[in-house]
């Protein structure tokens, strides 16, 4: 430890730092499938695994339960339910976002676990368990093949 | 048969900033307070290997092992870096000491939040980048995501999580070493600003600046260095799954499985009754809840009951988090689960001040990795 400690904070030398990172990710097999559906289509598609007969969506390319090839594909439809949400009121660096925004693990019928996604035309005092919902696209010119392409999902009409 | 016991500990203590050191100085302050306490060895003759746990994001290096070695003593010494949680690296330097081929090993973590501009962004940054990512926001959410599904299954209640905030910022008062200790009651924290539903602003932990470095040492030499030896009886981790999208969200099965596996290591059948007390991650409070009942320190969907009814407070059947935990010591960081062990070692050797239990042997500490991980580890340590 220092014997001698500087307690002027005004003294006080330091380097400002970037740590600049520019990736591609790339999508994968199983995510060409997910991505281009949605964008595409207008649908969400998990993966089944033959071995246990899971259905697993998003869908991977590998069962992450029976460590098995998956290959075959599983149209979900693109409506589901709430099976948790949250309610977030400050951006990421901390200030008060002027309208809350809304997320939730949407569940679907004969899946195993979900999709992470924003909720939209609901109040958040509205928000449940087990509601049902569904998801609404931006047009089509305007998809690039991103979990973006879905705006929201919304109460089911 | 071989044993691993912890015979030295070293801390700078926690603060919410420390512009007036450097990391490497912080470090270097843990070890040499953890040297002096292990019978004032010497790093550079007397340690037969180091191991720092630390993550390059954080620090905001590539390839942070480089920059270890000097601040610690192990320059052209035996040295390698852990990128995972700081109990990860115990049950690295146990395994260690368990080959046989070394006697002394020091274990090193810290947290420099402050240094992090842009932290959350960094937490953002382990999210799925096609999945979740673009999604944008504050990564916090998925926090708030957990809780509301842990509430909904046990039936814990958000007022029970407030008392959690309650006692550990009230215990992290009595520890010179923590950086956030107040005397806050269950209103402050449920009329504190809404942030990530149903957390409040007094629910999540703040960060925090610190080092612990720690040594272990075999049953062959640990007397020599301590009279005070804390054994390592257990230790266990588990990862459940990367992917938000199929993980658990009611109940931390990382934790139970890695509970599991230290307590069949030490030999404990039944952890409600054997273990004395408890350090467990509380980075956001529910976890404390979900914690314990993951580590089967109640059964399942009680341990809001035991919080109301004291029985986790100091003077309680199953103390929990009497340093404070992270809402008390702060959000140190991948140090954040060697807070959890400081506090189990200083209870059992009984230098805990005046928040120190009495009658203790047996203590557990668990450590998770934070949003948006389903990492964690447990060690099991006693003072017998």
């Amino acid at each position: 430890m220092a014997t001698e400690k500087i307690t002027d904070i005004r003294h006080m030398l330091h380097w400002p730092g970037h740590m600049e990172t520019d990736y591609i990710y790339t999508q994968g097999i199983a995510g060409e499938k997910f991505f281009s559906e949605i964008k595409e289509n207008e649908k969400i598609y998990g993966g089944r695994c033959n071995h246990c007969g899971q259905v697993f969506v998003p869908p991977r390319l590998y069962c992450e339960r029976c460590f098995r090839k998956i290959a075959e594909w599983r149209n979900l439809g693109s409506k589901g339910v709430v099976y948790t949400f949250t309610v977030v009121y400050i951006d990421i660096d901390g200030a008060k976002l002027d309208e809350p925004i809304m997320y939730a693990l949407i569940t679907f019928d004969g899946a195993e676990g979900g999709l992470i996604h924003r909720l939209g035309e609901i109040k958040p005092h509205e928000v449940q368990i087990g509601m049902p919902v569904e998801a609404v696209f931006r047009p089509q010119a305007e998809r690039t093949g991103s979990i973006n392409d879905i705006r929201y999902f919304k109460p089911q009409s | 048969m071989r044993e691993v016991a912890i015979v030295g500990v070293g801390s700078t203590g926690f603060r919410a900033v420390t512009p007036d050191v450097s990391y490497k100085e912080m470090m270097f302050e843990a070890a040499t307070r953890a040297y002096q306490d292990a019978g004032n060895i010497s790093p550079r003759k007397d340690i037969d290997a180091f191991i720092s746990v630390a993550e390059d994001y954080w620090e905001g290096f590539s390839i942070f092992d480089e920059f270890v070695p000097d601040q610690l003593g192990a320059v052209l010494r035996h040295l390698f870096t852990v990128c995972g949680d700081s109990i990860i690296g115990l049950s690295t330097a146990y395994m260690l000491i368990k080959t046989g081929h070394f006697d002394v090993v020091a274990l090193e973590s810290h947290g420099k939040p402050s240094d992090i501009l842009t932290l959350y962004d960094v937490v953002q940054f382990a999210m799925d980048p096609m999945l979740n990512r673009p999604l944008g926001g504050h990564p916090f959410f998925v926090a708030g995501l957990e809780m509301t599904r842990f509430l909904y299954e046990t039936g814990n209640t958000k007022e029970q999580c407030a008392m959690v905030v309650s006692k550990n910022r009230g215990n992290a008062l009595a520890n010179p070493y923590a950086a956030y200790g107040a005397d806050i009651d269950v209103d402050d924290v449920l009329c504190s600003n809404h942030q990530f539903y149903p957390l409040n602003q007094l629910d999540v932990s703040q960060p925090s600046d610190g080092g612990i470095v720690m040594i272990l040492a075999s049953n062959e030499v640990a007397a020599e260095l301590s009279d005070n030896p804390v054994w390592v009886k257990g230790v266990g981790w588990a990862v459940e799954t990367p992917s938000l999208e199929t993980r658990c969200w009611s109940d931390a099965v990382y934790a139970r499985i890695a509970a599991d596996m230290a307590y069949k290591k030490a030999g404990i059948g039944n952890p409600s009754r054997e273990v004395d007390f408890a350090e467990v991650d509380d980075l956001f409070s529910y976890k404390e809840l979900q914690h314990i009942e993951a580590l089967r320190l109640c059964r399942p969907g009680e341990a809001g009951l035991l919080v109301e009814e004291g029985e986790t407070w100091i003077g309680g059947s199953m103390p929990v988090n009497t340093s404070g935990g992270n809402l008390g010591m702060g959000w140190a960081l991948e140090a954040s689960g060697m807070q959890r062990l400081l506090e189990t070692v200083l209870q059992l050797r009984g230098e805990a001040g005046s928040r120190q239990l009495s009658d203790v042997d047996v203590g557990v500490a668990q450590s998770w990795r934070g949003v948006p991980t389903t990492t964690g580890a447990v060690a099991v340590l006693t003072n017998y």
